[in-house]
This record gives structure tokens, C-alpha cells and sequence, in this order.
């Protein structure tokens, strides 16, 4: 069964002088739609994924997001409050654990007052509540991309952009963060993760999306 | 009088209270700190801008910001004498040789140093910095705050850097000033007026108390980069 898609993306060009590293004819995001964007490597999955979180310019671009149609670049306010992206190694805030899960909820202007019991809540879901009032700075990898998540999730997007999201993690880290993802999609956001990891390619009801040539196949 | 016996004196001055002595301090901080703090909020906003922003004629402001540390702090007192003497189009303002031409002087000269310093402190951060941000959903004057929040260290010793630089320079503020005594004389000017007198006591005094200040300020932001943020090689 298929649902109605979340976002539409049409047309999605960039070219770097002469040369078109993306040429995107049409890509359909399901809502509560997981995919997977593989390719081999310098083929711009990161890239592809920082234009649809407004990181990064297109050259041309629309998106059409519940039935309205909205450039990608300059990045609409609309897309803002639905998307989040996620780096491959995210970054902290030198401030607590804390403070770095509750930003996006204190940056759209919720007070620290009613943000604390939704930042304890995401602190559970992703396991770092006993990491509370430590230094970021000092968390390991697989830390770090937990509470990025949590960070994340925190806003509800609708669609979470997640750039390699076990890479350089082993063992229990990589499998701790894996076991986040299908929770997400549980909770009805949709996830575009770009991804080597066959783990997460493997896991159940996801999408593959593959680049190559700058185009996308649907697998 | 020999030089042991001039940094003798000079100690007897700086304990003995002397108030002459002391308001030339007073003066030379009050113009220094008033002149840095009209200079910081637009060079840093200006350095974050210049550091965040792609625009046409970015690297001609780039290397506007970086020639402007190299200029004569004499030449802005020529500049400034000119703008402020009673033909001068702010001559209306009667600032020559009054303390708020000095703290006009003192912004102009600390501008560039702030400006450029904190364009390299912001462009130094790592850009997944303002990337978070954003992606988080914070507004574009958020994202400029948590940039330079980040980048504290290197803002901080961007102040520190232009006061170091507003509180040392002679130039402007002899030109600007005229170093009257008792109203704009300041560390420097008093300096080189005692020494052309041949009076180096007061010379000394005020030296040991120049740089006492610039090992404070050094100190200070020392102890707020802290060990543990700045460990550098262990080796």
C-alpha cells in the first residue's frame, strides 16, 4: 500500500561549472517512510542530503510539501519546521548534554521551563539520561550521534535527514544507534538516511534509494 | 639621575598615591575602555559577517580589515585633528583635546584589530557550528549568537588584543588630546613628555603600571580560555 508522500522533490539540478552532479527528475518521500540513499562514494549522497535540509544550494529546484509547491533554495520557513539533518559527526554545543538536546526547542522559543520534562523524555528514548550534565566535548562517537538524535527528534520533524549515522561506530555504540531508528519511524517521522551500513539497509520496511551518475534509482 | 635611581623613585611614586600619577592612569583606562566598548558590537558584528557571508568584494574587505591593523595610529590622530579642528566638519562637536575625541580616537584604532581578529576567530570554527543551528530551526540572530558563543575564546582575545593595542598607542591621543595635564594626559603621553624633560621617574611609574595592565588582561583571558578547553601538546 502507498501513501501519499510527504515531500516531493522535482527537478533537483546542481552543476559544479560544467559538470551536473545531480540531476533528479522526481523523488517521493513517504510519510513515515524510511529509505536508505546508498552509492558509492563521492557520489554525492551527503551533498544530496544537505540540499534537502537547506545546508547546501541547488541550482533548481521545487518541492512540494502538503500540496504546496516551495523552491528548496532560499530554504522556506515552512521546510524548516518539518526538516531536521543530521550530521555524520555531529557537533556539541560546549554547553551540558542538556542544553544541547533542548536547543531547537529553546531556539523556536519554548522556555526552559516546559522544555525540561520533553528533554528528559528524549533523554530516555535515546539512552544518554545519565549523561545529563556531562561535557560533550568528552562523549564518545556513538554518545554523540545519540543525543544528536535526541536533539533532533526533540522538534518533531516530519522528516529527519541522517548523514551515515553509524559511521565510525563498532559494536554496541553502532548497534544502539541502530536500534533508534525504527522507534522514529514508529512515531511517524519519515528518515532519509545516507548509508553504507547493511544493518540499516536491512532493516525491515526500508527504502532503497541509489545514486549514481548524480541520478536516482528507486530499488 | 641614574637609571637605578629613577626606578627607585619610580616605586616611591606608584606607593606613595600620588594623585597626579594616578589620574593619568584613570584617564588612560576610562578613554581606552569607553573607546573599546563603542568599538566592539560593530567590529564583531562585522567580522562575524565578513566570516559567514559570501558577497561580492568579500576578500577586498578581508584585506581592508587586515591592512587597517597595520596603520598608523598617528596618522588616524592626523586624520581626526582635521575632522575635529574648528574648521573641520566636526569641529562643531569641540572634542579636540577633550577626553571624547581621545575615546573616538581609541574606537577607530581598536576597530580594525577587533574586527579582524574576530573574522579569524569565526572563520577558525568548525562550520557544523552555524549548520546545527540552523538546521535546529534557530533564527539567523541565534545562530549568530551561538557561532560567537563558540568562538568566546577568540572574540576574547580580540578585546584584549584591541585594548592592548588602544591603551599602548601615543599617537591619536597626543594629536586628539594635546596631553593636557589634568584632563586628557594619558600612560603614554605622559610618558613621552616626561622622558623628552628628561624626567624619568614618572616615565618608569607609569611603564611598570602599562604593563602590569597588559599581564592582567593576559592573565584574565589566560584563566578564562582555562586547561581544559586548550591542552595543547603533552608530550
Amino acid at each position: 500500500m502507498t501513501t501519499a508522500p510527504l515531500l516531493t522533490v522535482h527537478t533537483l539540478r546542481k552543476a559544479y561549472g560544467e559538470r551536473l552532479l545531480f540531476d533528479v527528475e522526481r523523488l517521493d518521500i513517504e510519510a513515515g517512510g524510511a529509505y536508505v540513499l546508498t552509492g558509492a562514494n563521492g557520489t554525492g549522497k551527503s551533498t544530496l542530503l544537505r540540499m534537502l535540509g537547506g545546508l547546501e544550494r541547488c541550482d533548481s529546484c521545487t518541492v512540494e510539501l502538503d500540496g504546496r509547491r516551495l523552491p528548496l533554495y532560499p530554504y522556506p520557513a515552512l521546510l524548516r519546521r518539518a526538516v531536521v539533518y543530521v550530521h555524520q559527526h555531529p557537533i556539541m554545543f560546549s554547553t551540558s548534554v542538556g542544553h544541547n538536546i533542548a536547543y531547537g526547542l529553546l531556539a523556536r522559543g519554548v522556555n526552559g521551563h516546559d522544555a525540561r520534562p520533553l528533554v528528559e523524555e528524549a533523554m530516555a528514548w535515546a539512552g544518554v539520561a545519565h549523561l545529563r550534565h556531562s561535557d560533550p566535548v568528552r562523549l564518545s562517537g556513538g554518545e554523540k550521534q545519540r543525543v544528536a538524535l535526541a536533539r533532533a527528534r526533540l522538534l518533531k520533524p516530519r522528516l529527519l535527514l541522517l548523514d551515515e549515522p553509524t559511521a565510525n561506530l563498532d559494536g554496541q555504540a553502532r548497534e544502539q544507534v541502530i536500534a533508534l531508528i525504527p522507534t522514529l519511524v514508529e512515531q511517524g517521522r519519515s528518515v532519509v538516511m545516507a548509508c553504507h551500513d547493511r544493518d540499516l539497509i536491512g532493516l525491515p520496511g526500508v527504502r532503497r534509494l541509489k545514486l549514481r551518475d548524480g541520478r536516482l534509482e528507486s530499488r | 639621575m641614574g637609571l637605578l635611581d629613577a626606578i627607585r623613585h619610580a616605586f616611591a611614586l606608584l606607593f606613595s598615591g600620588d594623585a597626579a600619577l594616578w589620574h593619568i592612569v584613570w584617564v588612560s583606562l576610562k578613554t581606552s575602555i569607553l573607546g573599546l566598548l563603542f568599538a566592539t558590537p560593530p567590529a564583531v558584528l562585522l567580522g562575524y559577517l565578513i566570516a559567514m557571508h559570501r558577497f561580492p568584494g568579500r576578500r577586498i574587505a578581508v584585506w581592508l580589515a587586515q591592512a587597517a591593523l597595520s596603520l598608523p595610529t598617528v596618522l588616524i590622530g592626523l586624520l581626526l585633528y582635521l575632522l575635529l579642528s574648528r574648521r573641520g566638519p566636526m569641529g562643531g562637536l569641540e572634542w579636540l583635546f577633550s577626553q571624547p575625541g581621545i575615546v573616538l580616537g581609541q574606537c577607530i584604532i581598536g576597530l580594525p584589530v577587533l574586527l579582524a581578529f574576530t573574522l579569524a576567530a569565526v572563520q577558525a570554527l568548525d562550520p557544523r557550528y552555524a549548520e546545527t543551528a540552523l538546521a535546529h530551526g534557530a533564527s539567523r540572530a541565534r545562530v549568530m549568537f551561538t557561532v560567537l558563543h563558540e568562538a568566546r575564546y577568540g572574540v576574547m582575545a580580540a578585546v584584549i588584543s584591541g585594548f592592548g593595542r588602544v591603551i599602548s598607542e601615543v599617537g591619536c591621543a597626543l594629536m586628539v588630546g594635546g596631553n593636557i595635564e589634568g584632563q586628557t594626559r594619558t600612560i603614554t603621553t605622559a610618558i613621552a613628555l616626561e622622558t623628552s624633560k628628561g624626567e624619568f621617574a614618572q616615565g618608569i611609574a607609569l611603564g611598570i603600571v602599562l604593563v602590569s595592565i597588559a599581564l592582567l588582561m593576559n592573565g584574565a583571558l589566560v584563566l578564562l580560555q582555562g586547561e581544559a578547553h586548550n591542552p595543547g601538546a603533552r608530550l
